[in-house]
Order: C-alpha cells, then sequence, then structure tokens
C-alpha cells in the first residue's frame, strides 16, 4: 500500500524535475529534432492567433473590441496554449489516447499514485516552453499598448484565469476521454478533437455576435471561456452579465461531472481490462 | 481504372469501418467553427471598412469552404502512412504509387461530403448564403487546385522522408502555412500590412483561394487560372522528381 502513501509537494516537485531533465537530456541529445518541435509549436499556434488579429487589424477591431484588446486575447490565448504545452506534453491531458491504446496499465505498476504521475509526467520545459514566452511577449505589447494598469492584485487575476482555463481544458478532455475505456479504439483520438480540433473556435472573439451564439460557447462547449471571456474580464468588462467569477463556477462544475464520470470508466476499465493488444505484444 | 475506383471505394468504407458514431466529432467541430464563423465574418464586415467583398461574398466564401475543404486544401495519407510502414506496401501492388495514393484520398473525402458538406447546404438559407457560383470557370479553377494540392502533398511527403521522423512536425508546419498562406480561412486580399500584394503570387494562394475567389467573383479569372496552370507545370515535374529520388531514402518503424 506504500504506493498510497500521501504525495508532498516536495515529491511533486521532484517529479516535475525529473521531467525537465529528461527534456533537457533530449534538447542536448537530439538538438535537431527538438528545435524542429519548437518551431513547429511556434508557427502553429502564431498562424491561428495572427489570423484572427489580422482580421481584427483590416477591420478595425472585432465587435465591440478594438485591434489591441483583440491582441490582448490572442496574448491570453498564446499564454493557454504555452501552459497547455508545458505541462501537457505526454498525452497526459490526451489523455484518451492513453486509455484508448491500453498504456494506463504502464501507469498502474509504477510507485506513484494515479494523479501524480499524469499531472507531472508531461512537464517540457526546454522544448515546450516557447508558446509561452511568447505569449508573455505579446501580452506586455498589448498591456502597453491598452494602458492597463499592472498592479499584484492584477497579475494574480491573470495566473488564476490562466489556471481556470487550463481546469476547464483538462476537465473536459477528460470527460469526453472517457468514451476510450469502453471503446479503445474508436475513441483513441477524441481528446485530439475536444482540444485541438476547437483551438481556432476558441480564439474568436465573440464579442457582437448573436447573444444565442455567445451563450452557447460559454455554456455547451467552453470555446468562449478559453480566451475571449477572461480577457474581458481582465479588461475589467466581464462579457454578458455573467460576472467575472463565471469561469471559476464553470471550471468546478466541469471537473466534478468530469471527475465522476472519469472514474465510472475507470471502474469499467479496471474490470474488463484493454483489448488493444494481442498475446505477442503488438498493438491492435 | 476499375482498380483504382475499387481503391477509393476501400478507402471510402475503411473511414466507417467503427461506425459512422465516430466520425459524429469531426462533423460536429465542422459545424460548430462555421457556424461562429460566418458570424464574426458578418460582425466585421458590418463595420464598413471596404476591403472590395460584400458581406454576402465572404459569407459564401466561407460557406464553400467549409464544404470543400479537404479538397480546397488536399491532404493525402503519404506522411502519417511513411511512420506507420504502409508506404512502402503501396510499392508490392500492381499499381502506381501515386495514383493508389490519390484514390486513396479521393476515397476519404466522400463520408465527409455525405455527413457534413451535403447535410450542411441545408444550413445555407437559413444563413443566408448564396450558393450559385459567379463563373462556370469556377470547376477548372478546382481542378487545378485540388491537381496542385496533390503535387505540395507530394513534396512535403518527399520532405518526410528526406528529415527521417519528423512526420509529425512537417505536418504541423505545413497544415499552419497553408492555413494561412492559401487564403482559405481568410480571403489573401483580407491581409493587412501590405502582405495581400506579397502573397498573391506564392504556390500556396493557387490552392483554395484561388477556386474560392472565382466562385464568389471578386478576382481576375484569367489571372488566376494562368497562375494555377503555371504552378502546376513548376511543380509537378519537381514534385515527380523528388519522389523517384526518395523511393530510396524512405525508412519505417511501422506498427
Amino acid at each position: 500500500m506504500d504506493k498510497y502513501r500521501r504525495i508532498g509537494i516536495s515529491r511533486v516537485l521532484g517529479l516535475l524535475g525529473i521531467s525537465a531533465k529528461l527534456d533537457l537530456v533530449w534538447l542536448l541529445r537530439d538538438t535537431r529534432y527538438a528545435i524542429a518541435g519548437i518551431i513547429a509549436d511556434v508557427i502553429a499556434n502564431l498562424s491561428i492567433v495572427s489570423s484572427v488579429f489580422f482580421i481584427a487589424v483590416r477591420f478595425g477591431g472585432i465587435g465591440s473590441m478594438n485591434s489591441d484588446e483583440v491582441l490582448f486575447m490572442m496574448a491570453y490565448s498564446t499564454m493557454t496554449t504555452g501552459i497547455f504545452m508545458l505541462f501537457g506534453a505526454g498525452n497526459n491531458i490526451h489523455i484518451s489516447r492513453i486509455i484508448g491504446r491500453g498504456q494506463l496499465e504502464h501507469l498502474f505498476i509504477q510507485p506513484l499514485p494515479l494523479g501524480t504521475q499524469l499531472a507531472t509526467s508531461g512537464f517540457m520545459p526546454f522544448t515546450s516552453g516557447s508558446n509561452f514566452v511568447i505569449g508573455i511577449a505579446l501580452l506586455v505589447v498589448a498591456v502597453a499598448r491598452l494602458g492597463v494598469e499592472v498592479s499584484l492584485p492584477w497579475i494574480l487575476s491573470l495566473l488564476l484565469y490562466q489556471l481556470v482555463t487550463m481546469v476547464t481544458i483538462v476537465a473536459r478532455a477528460y470527460l469526453v476521454s472517457s468514451m476510450a475505456f469502453y471503446s479503445p479504439v474508436g475513441a483513441e483520438e477524441i481528446s485530439h478533437y475536444a482540444i485541438n480540433g476547437t483551438w481556432l473556435l476558441s480564439t474568436f472573439p465573440l464579442s457582437g455576435m448573436p447573444a444565442a451564439i455567445q451563450y452557447s460557447l460559454v455554456t455547451i462547449l467552453p470555446e468562449g471561456l478559453m480566451a475571449w471571456f477572461p480577457a474581458l474580464c481582465l479588461l475589467g468588462r466581464p462579457p454578458l452579465g455573467l460576472g467575472e467569477y463565471y469561469p471559476m463556477l464553470y471550471a468546478v462544475i466541469l471537473s466534478i461531472i468530469a471527475g465522476i464520470i472519469f472514474r465510472k470508466g475507470m471502474k469499467h476499465y479496471v474490470t474488463k481490462g484493454s483489448n488493444r493488444y494481442v498475446p505477442y505484444g503488438f498493438r491492435r | 481504372m476499375y482498380k483504382y475506383l475499387k481503391t477509393a471505394d476501400l478507402a471510402a468504407r475503411e473511414k466507417t469501418n467503427g461506425g459512422i458514431l465516430y466520425m459524429i466529432p469531426d462533423v460536429l467541430i465542422r459545424v460548430t467553427t462555421l457556424v461562429p464563423l460566418i458570424f464574426l465574418w458578418k460582425v466585421v464586415m458590418s463595420s464598413g471598412v471596404d476591403v472590395g467583398m460584400s458581406i454576402d461574398q465572404m459569407l459564401t466564401y466561407t460557406f464553400v469552404h467549409a464544404i470543400l475543404a479537404d479538397m480546397l486544401v488536399v491532404k493525402t495519407a503519404a506522411t502519417g502512412w511513411l511512420s506507420d510502414g504502409i508506404l512502402q506496401k503501396l510499392f508490392g501492388r500492381p499499381m502506381s504509387v501515386l495514383g493508389q495514393l490519390t484514390a486513396e484520398t479521393v476515397g476519404r473525402w466522400i463520408p465527409m461530403l455525405l455527413l457534413f458538406s451535403l447535410p450542411t447546404l441545408i444550413l445555407a438559407p437559413i444563413l443566408g448564403v448564396s450558393l450559385i457560383p459567379r463563373s462556370v470557370w469556377f470547376i477548372p479553377s478546382l481542378i487545378l487546385c485540388i491537381s496542385l494540392g496533390f503535387a505540395i502533398d507530394c513534396l512535403f511527403a518527399c520532405l518526410s522522408i528526406r528529415l527521417r521522423s519528423m512526420n509529425w512536425l512537417i505536418d504541423r508546419i505545413r497544415a499552419a502555412t497553408v492555413m494561412l498562406f492559401s487564403g482559405t480561412l481568410i480571403p489573401i486580399r483580407l491581409l493587412p500590412f501590405g502582405l495581400a500584394a506579397a502573397m498573391r503570387f506564392q504556390p500556396f494562394a493557387a490552392l483554395g483561394g484561388s477556386p474560392l475567389q472565382i466562385f464568389i467573383g471578386t478576382a481576375d479569372t484569367a489571372e488566376i487560372l494562368l497562375l494555377q496552370v503555371f504552378w502546376n507545370a513548376a511543380l509537378w515535374p519537381l514534385a515527380l522528381l523528388a519522389f523517384s529520388k526518395s523511393r530510396e531514402r524512405m525508412v519505417s518503424y511501422g506498427g
């Protein structure tokens, strides 16, 4: 039962350190591939955010947001992408891949709680931190152009909103990935649809759109909460009259639902097992 | 010809092997992106800025792009199949390798055309979008666009072979580059900072953005067709040569 012992913060930091060290070793030993990966990450994200920003510049803004406010929103989105890549580089957020490929067992045999392994295994600060750095740079430019008064409470708000955005992304990914417990082959890539497939949509400034679209994208789908809603909250204009705490409420409710459904799926998985491997170890 | 049609048929069936249910996430994402995108354009176009396009033309552009997305920017399975080891298997069949890739790709378009594009046509009148092309030259332009798409895809596949095991990274760079430079998401003429003029003549502009511009009637048809013919003539020999030289370099792990 030793593996279920309480894991302290120092142990978590130690595990993050191990992941970081492995990342550094990869960068040093396979520099060409690692740099190509960094460039690919940057280009992929910048092409999405620059598309929306170009529209804003060409039309002098989008809805009630001017082009600098759109830049601020894109900076927030880039930071979110950066944090996602910093902590989610090991399929630990694309969890349906781990479940669908029958790799959850690999984690069961480790002397660590599953949650701790998933929280720490995807940390890659050296090769996946580029978007986070670019996001901060864009944020500095946007804040300077907008004349936002940056105080300690504002920075704490920014950190809190980023945390809430990440919780929403992870909760939604784990919620839909629960399907992979029941259908490993069919749902192996479902987290990709939930995360990457909706990334473009999450960069749309919803200001000026019909209320039905705006409300749908902050309730049925959380795409409006990925950048648009928190960016406006940080600019002191929470939209839709829902209040600045709405993203937190949404993240908590979604996490509770995801937790219940994921545990139910896990119970099914540990009872039935995975059908992805043939007896000689090859993946179906 | 029959064997290629049969290959396309098998590819279409393979896409739905796991059941149509598993294609629903992809369909939902396309719909949930299209509808807000239509309204995003309505919002920005109603700002009154003159961009040489009317709001109706912009909506048609976006809508046609959504329903023909797979054809406007062709992506074969070649890059992914390289790492899977499937690409090598194609050499063992009594058919042209590029012919098989083409048939497979066309076959894979069919389920999404049936499950997304056709049903989405119903949305057009509801969203106030006209789907009547301004010029019949849209069809030749689309064919040239598809042809060029295969040539560019072939070149990217050769790059993957050359750089070994970088398939996934090349795929990401390619998707990002094509999205911005092809003018499918944002028409090239709308790009700010003088980018519109600079990007008009590069090869990616002869992909999806070209037939879409002809469809809505905002471009010089002759100039666009000439550019498409030029890039096809320039890139196909290059693609064939590169593919021929890459054969001996293929390395796969399989599994």
